[in-house]
């Protein structure tokens, strides 16, 4: 599967709070949640402006750290990112983005991309294209479990599919 | 090849799944049967509600394997909190799960006391520090809202085996010098981001003699090393405990001495001193004594990582017949604790030194409870994470053992627990 987007950039240790502020925690409308998506960083204004479906997130290390809350990968999802590329992610971050279905990647040469580029990603082998710098990088490909829960549409779809089988 | 004890307990765990081979090593995924799936107050409300969402009235896949537990916001603060709580005990009676009310205390304690933690078990939960259970040889994890619900339904979940890190901790603890020195001493040592998807085990000689108390502060605290379970191999008076609690035959658990381990850290703590984790990180880790003299608004001994018996024990040698000069705030982790505590007359001495005792629970471990701090006051907290606005905007946060808590609330600043 070959997603081909522009990136929207950001830095290392971008915490829950910062993606998605605790005060909107009793929102469970999907809608209503994505509307907060990425509130807390500094650039949150021209993003929630500027984002439009099919864009793709890069960021730094340990990206979705601090309290585990799934708003945060629904948030993201809800403005149409349809996948982040990070160096490195948060641990129970890394597990709700492929439960909720939200394509991830880890790639060490995340931060060579930048702000506005466009790349094109390979998410089966991790190939990432910079089409704007001509660059090339390599992500760590998911497993095959990840990739089929993500794919299915998230960890209840994908059990519900096996359970019919 | 030899395991480590993660690699025992997955490999054990999935073997129902068709496509595994036993063998579950480090990278492998592995689909596990749970043990147990537990909720608190605090994410549980969100899980039911997704449950209802995906599944409806279907019956979970074991009501004695879900454990409803409150240690948040106990008893309910406000309307949204009490309308959550009922969330929970409606769920709990229609799914005849177990369900342990706000008159118990902190979650994963209320679980190993009341005897649903055994050795290579694998269990969930909503709250970050369900790995501390590692001290009992099992595997616990927090988990997200998704995570809970499928697991409620299909008794089961996906896991990636980690690699593991073992810490040996060889020597002699000094006087005033306890577990939480050590893990502090540790964090500064491998920091925040030292043990990332990583199981730890604990070994060595000041490890074997710890007691379960002891234990439980330095697995808790795998979390703020970003680990996902910290392990100590359990000793007889941890199997003896198990097995009193659960009443069954209990098989202990141990790595193979060829495991493999993804990096290998030796400590010899015989020279450690006191140790304090500064504002704002649980790795901002110095000596005591460098930042002795601090003022402080306020001292506080629980949490999940030190709120046992032990641990208020240790406080209680250091205030008797004194006054804190502080606010000082104690709250056992669970009832059995307050009760041990108050039969062996702890109660009197914390009253006396001018402390206020709360009802088991998390307490001041996070926004929301009694306790909360005014811009720039100062706290030092026997917690385990101390992040900038966590108890309040504009506060700071000391992390410490019992007795520097202690030390530090009878002078008003902070203290070397050697020096009172
Ligand atoms: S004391 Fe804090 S870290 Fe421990 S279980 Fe309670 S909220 Fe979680």
């Amino acid at each position: 599967m070959v997603l081909k987007g522009r990136v929207w950039k950001f830095g290392d240790d971008i915490d829950t709070d910062q993606i998605y502020p605790g005060k909107y925690l009793p929102l469970t409308d999907k809608e209503e949640i994505a509307r907060h998506a990425m509130e807390g960083v500094p650039e949150a204004e021209e993003f929630m402006r500027n984002v439009k479906d099919r864009d793709i997130m890069v960021a730094g290390k340990n990206f979705g750290c601090g309290s585990s809350r799934e708003h945060a990968p629904v948030s993201i999802k809800g403005r149409g990112i349809v996948l982040i590329i990070a160096e490195s992610f948060a641990r129970i971050f890394y597990r709700n983005c492929i439960n909720t279905a939200l394509f991830i990647l880890e790639c060490e040469d995340a931060k060579k991309i930048k702000q506005g580029d466009e790349i094109e990603v390979d998410i089966e082998t991790g190939e990432i294209k910079n089409l704007t710098t001509k660059e090339r990088y390599k992500a760590q490909p998911i497993s095959g479990l990840e990739m089929e829960i993500m794919k299915s549409g998230g960890l209840i779809e994908y059990l519900k599919k096996r359970e019919e089988k | 090849m030899g395991k480590t004890i993660i690699e025992k307990i997955l490999s054990k765990a999935s073997k129902k799944d068709v496509s595994a081979s036993t063998d579950r090593m480090a990278g492998d995924r592995v689909w596990a049967d749970l043990d147990l799936v537990a909720m608190r107050d605090f994410g549980g409300p969100n899980a039911i509600l997704e449950y209802k969402n995906s599944f409806d009235e279907r019956p979970v896949f074991d009501g004695n394997k879900v454990a409803i537990t409150f240690d948040l916001h106990i008893p309910a603060r406000n309307e949204k909190v009490a309308q959550n709580q009922k969330i929970c005990r409606d769920f709990s009676a229609k799914m005849k799960t177990r369900l342990f009310d706000v008159n118990t205390g902190i979650g994963q304690h209320i679980l190993f006391e009341n005897g649903l933690v055994r050795p290579w078990d694998v269990i969930i939960g909503t709250d970050s520090h369900m790995n501390l259970l590692g001290a009992f040889g099992s595997f616990a994890s927090g988990v997200g809202t998704t995570d809970i619900t499928a697991a409620l339904t299909y008794g089961k979940l996906w896991f990636k085996v980690p690699e593991t890190i073992k810490i040996v901790i060889d020597g002699n603890l000094n006087e005033s010098v306890y577990p939480k020195d050590i893990i502090l001493h540790i964090l500064k040592n491998i920091r925040t981001d030292g043990a990332i998807y990583k199981a730890v085990e604990f070994t060595g000689e000041a490890v074997e003699k710890m007691s379960l108390a002891g234990r439980i502060t330095l697995t808790s605290m795998v979390t703020e090393l970003s680990g996902k379970v910290g392990f100590i191999e359990p000793d007889d008076k941890i199997l003896r405990f198990v097995h009193e609690r659960t009443n069954t035959d209990i098989k202990g658990i141990n790595a193979d001495s060829d495991a493999r381990y993804e990096k290998v850290f030796h400590y010899d703590i015989s020279d450690l001193k006191p140790q304090i984790a500064c504002p704002h990180s649980p790795d901002n880790v110095k000596d005591v004594k460098e930042v002795e003299g601090r003022p402080i608004d306020q001292s506080f001994i629980g949490s999940c990582t030190n709120g046992r018996y032990e641990d208020l024990k240790i406080a209680a040698e250091i205030l008797r017949g004194k006054k804190s000069k502080v606010r000082l705030i104690i709250v056992p982790a669970t009832m059995e604790v307050a009760k041990e505590a108050l039969k062996n007359g702890l109660y009197d001495i914390f009253l006396d030194a001018g402390g206020v005792i709360t009802n088991p629970g998390c307490a001041l471990c996070t926004t929301g409870h009694p306790g909360i701090l005014a811009p720039s006051e100062v706290m030092v907290s026997t917690s385990n994470r101390n992040f900038i606005g966590k108890l309040g905007k504009g506060a700071e946060v000391y992390l410490a053992s019992p007795a520097t808590a202690a030390a530090s609330a009878i002078e008003g600043r902070i203290t070397n627990p050697r020096e009172v």
